[in-house]
């Protein structure tokens, strides 16, 4: 318990440093300036700032992208509480009644439940991190490579399962992100691979390129292709703080929500999505009226925004500790560590404490500025919210040009990155989630790295993962996980032949 | 923004999941053609050729399966899109590479800007201009100035 809090203040003395502060500060700033905009989510957003935080020290850089990460996500909910355009499907349900009570002259009261929801959340889920830190990272330094392997296999499988949409689209994806990832000369043997004799891409493909085709590129042409209908409310703002009804409605669904997303967001996939919606369900079962929700219910708020941002924390856990992202953000997270020559794992916290527990202390630090910041700043955040997309997606485009030249100073990479683009509209196209393409390939060269060495000390024996205690039930989980979601698949599907 | 080309019933006769397989399909069988060289084997060691190789194999299996639903009666139709927005968005993005060491940001920062914006068929030239040089000016302060970055600014005019 005491060495808990020894870590907490470690992990404030770094983050505390005015430098950090100012990082902290600055990514919570930018992230929301960007989350804001209708039609750019956590995803692209960070995709779009990673280049700025190149020339930071790696701790700097980390709290920087943790601060965007969040500012991020809380501009997502402003936007679905003003605009009716959830920015990511986490804030789906922040519309339903955020934006009843912004129609009846309430955003504010929305917007202030919202943030303050958001920031005991944000509270709790930071001693969840702190507390679970330490044990999971022992765990994770007893796993053989063997086990290692299994972890991830696991990992990716239930982020298929809990993926939306097709469990066999969503499972290529991963595999296809896995086989980029060994795009480049193997670093054991040296030999090259497809790279068909292109010398520029003998050192693999980069993250950030793929990142950028996928998120940034793709996403507009996605998003030029859907009507815009926006619907910014045209009522009064009004007051921001909450009155004590509206606190004691809110207090006990704020509650609930932070427990709920705290440990969904734990699990891999679109955990941190199901929060928000489970929290919802919980609150109408619950009510005295269920008919209010829908109408601009303060309850439909508070707890799924706080499930929301519990979540989005909580998932920081395996990415840390094990090295396996839950999602998309945290996939981007990793890409960030890869590119400042940190490994995740439970190395980070072994070799680098300072790094780690300061990155864990500037996400409550970051909570608090929220708070503090966006209140205030309301008014800035509807005026943006009136930018066009025909002048929004030209500067995302010019964003990312500069980003990714800038990442090694080579036009090679922007040619790469507008073919991802090309690539990631295909996909979309063909309703195929680039999300999950993204967690493959930033695991895959670990992924054959493990396999290697698991198979290295086995001497070729490939029953070592069944004879390994940890990674045969991690396996045989994975196993079942798929083929429990492949059932009511089976069902679903043929119930439609039937019925024709 | 579009609205012409999405209208409620611009769905083709193509399924879209009978495309989406056909094109893993045609993805695993390339993939494997180019690692077709590549040992799985290294001595006792797991070679080069074998996670890649592996993953082609899943990722054809898998488009076969997806190609099969693609049959099924429930199956979605591929939805029109437009060529307008891939075209011009990453035609700004080549533009961009393609003189951004020669030129310099101050000339492929507006190109990008202008270019892309043609790929709304809704945009106003005189607004794309100006909002294209405030862009690439704010663009210059902050990636050149503020976080000093090195990408040429105008190397054709003051040499870097």
């Amino acid at each position: 318990m005491f060495e808990l809090f020894d870590n907490l203040a470690l992990g404030f003395s770094v983050a505390a440093s005015l430098k950090n502060l100012w990082l902290c500060f600055l990514g919570c700033m930018i992230g929301t300036l960007i989350g804001v905009l209708p039609g750019v989510g956590p995803v692209a957003t960070i995709s779009m700032l990673l280049p700025i935080t190149f020339g930071i020290d790696p701790i700097g850089a980390l709290i920087m992208l943790a601060g965007i990460y969040y500012g991020a996500q809380y501009g997502g909910s402003t936007t679905a509480i003003l605009v009716n355009i959830p920015g990511e499907a986490t804030s789906v349900v922040t519309a339903l009644d955020g934006h009843q009570m912004a129609k009846q002259g309430r955003a504010g009261v929305a917007l202030g439940v919202a943030a303050i929801g958001s920031f005991i959340a944000g509270t709790f889920a930071t001693l969840v991190i702190a507390a679970l830190a330490v044990p999971l990272t022992k765990l994770a330094l007893l796993f053989r490579p063997a086990d290692y392997f299994a972890l991830m296999v696991l990992g990716l499988m239930l982020a298929v399962v809990l993926a939306r949409g097709s469990l066999p689209k969503a499972l290529a994806m991963i595999i296809v992100g896995v086989l980029l990832s060994t795009v480049g000369r193997d670093l054991v043997t040296g030999d090259e691979r497809l790279t068909f004799g292109w010398g520029e891409i003998d050192d693999g493909l980069d993250f950030a390129v793929i990142a950028m085709g996928l998120f940034g590129f793709a996403e507009i042409l996605r998003n030029l292709e859907t009507p815009e209908s926006r619907d910014v409310v045209h009522q009064k703002i009004g007051r921001l703080l909450p009155n004590w009804v509206d606190l004691r409605q809110a207090a006990m669904p704020v509650v609930r929500g932070t427990g709920i997303g705290a440990f969904l967001g734990l699990l891999p996939g679109n955990g941190a999505v199901l929060g928000p919606f489970a929290s919802y369900t919980i609150e109408k079962k619950l009510a005295d009226d269920p008919s209010r929700f829908g109408q601009g219910a303060i309850e439909g708020v508070a707890g799924p925004e706080s499930a929301n941002n519990a979540g989005a924390q909580t998932a920081f856990i395996p990415m840390l500790t094990l090295g396996v992202p839950p999602n998309a953000v945290m996939a981007l997270m990793i890409g960030a560590m890869t590119i400042h020559n940190l490994v995740p794992g439970p190395e980070i916290l072994t070799k680098q404490p300072k790094l780690f527990w300061g990155m864990i202390a500037s996400m409550w630090i970051g909570n608090l500025m929220l708070l503090i910041i966006n209140l205030p700043l309301i008014g800035l955040w509807v005026r943006l919210l009136k930018v066009p997309y025909r002048l929004l997606f030209p500067s995302i485009v010019l964003f990312c040009c500069i980003g990714i030249y800038s990442v090694n100073n080579n036009p090679v990479d922007v040619y790469l990155t507008a073919a991802f683009g090309l690539f990631g509209y295909i996909l979309i196209k063909l309703d195929m989630e680039p999300a999950p393409l993204l967690l493959g390939f930033v695991l895959g060269r670990l992924l054959e790295e493990k396999l290697r060495q698991a198979l290295a000390i086995s001497q070729g024996d490939y029953w070592t993962f069944i004879h390994h205690g940890k990674a045969a039930v991690m396996l045989a989980i994975a196993l079942l996980a798929l083929v429990v979601a492949l059932m009511p698949m089976m069902r679903r599907s043929r119930d439609k032949v039937f019925a024709e | 923004m579009q609205t012409a080309s999405t209208t409620p019933d611009s769905g083709t006769r193509l399924s879209r999941d009978l495309l989406a397989g056909l094109l893993l399909i045609a993805f695993g069988l390339a993939a494997y053609v180019g690692l077709f060289d590549l040992p799985t084997r290294d001595g006792g060691n797991v070679g080069p050729g074998l996670v890649p190789k592996i993953s082609a194999a899943l990722i054809g299996a898998l488009g076969v399966v997806i190609a099969i639903t693609g049959f099924l009666p429930s199956a979605e139709r591929l939805q029109r899109g437009t060529w307008r927005g891939p075209i011009f968005v990453l035609g700004a993005v080549i533009m961009f590479a393609m003189s951004v060491r020669t030129l310099g940001l101050a000339v492929a920062g507006p190109l990008a800007v202008i270019v892309s914006a043609f790929a709304d068929k809704d945009s106003r030239p005189v607004e794309v201009l100006v909002f294209a040089a405030i862009m690439s000016v704010g663009c210059i302060a902050l990636f050149k100035y503020a976080l000093r970055l090195p990408i040429p600014l105008a190397p054709f005019l003051i040499g870097y």
